[in-house]
């Protein structure tokens, strides 16, 4: 639900869930074995579990900042 | 034909649905070809859904014939859901997407998120908004789940 609140909140960004039983090789590629498992930029940031609002953002930011490298 | 509802969870539904405030639209796109295991149950489920709500409404298109519109809306996968505002003959994209069935779990995010989407409020804290707000960049969720 965080990610769909944050894609209602702003035009950048898209929140897509994602069935792993139905879309199996997708779930492979990011290596989904618990879920939830929010996987950020294609990639480039994860959360495994229901992660609180703030840890959400932390993850994002950490993400965001690693992909200017 | 048997329904996917049964009547206890259509009132259910119906209940929740009541505190939609503006109107929403459904997109489903589809496949007709043998890989899209669970798009006639998708359908029929949205199909169902749909009438619970006069502020609800539905779009079904098949993601081949209908590919620019796919494309418009970053659909590339089937069954594929866009949850989206509808503000008169306009649509609103939210970036809002599911792909594959809603089912268990995920049927209840489902009616969570149409009220969401009609309140036009994500409902985030002031921390998080302001965060957002700094994007500069396109930021894409992807959440797997399972419909266990």
């Amino acid at each position: 639900m965080l990610a769909t609140q944050m894609a209602l909140e702003s035009e950048w960004v898209q929140a897509e869930t994602v069935q792993a039983s139905e879309f199996p090789e997708l779930a492979e590629q990011y290596g989904v074995s618990g879920v939830p498992h929010t996987s950020i930029n294609f990639g480039a940031g994860e959360m495994i579990g229901a992660a609180p609002e703030a840890m959400l953002v932390d993850e994002i930011r950490r993400a965001l900042a690693n992909e200017q490298k | 034909m048997a329904k996917m509802l049964n009547q206890g969870i259509e009132q259910q539904v119906r209940q929740v649905l009541n505190e939609m405030v503006e109107p929403v639209e459904i997109l489903l796109f589809t496949s007709a070809s043998e890989n899209c295991e669970y798009c006639e149950q998708t359908r029929e489920l949205l199909e169902e859904i749909v009438p619970l709500s006069a502020k609800l409404s539905l779009q079904v298109h098949d993601i081949s014939a209908a590919a620019e519109l796919a494309e418009q809306y970053h659909v590339d996968k089937t069954p594929g859901i866009v949850l989206a505002g509808r503000q008169g003959s306009q649509t609103i994209d939210y970036g809002i997407r599911i792909a594959g069935i809603p089912a268990g779990h995920e049927f209840t995010s489902l009616i969570h998120s149409l009220v969401l989407v009609s309140r036009r409020a994500s409902g985030l804290s002031e921390a998080t908004r302001g965060y957002l707000k700094t994007l500069q960049k396109p930021l894409h969720l992807q959440v797997f789940v399972t419909p266990t």
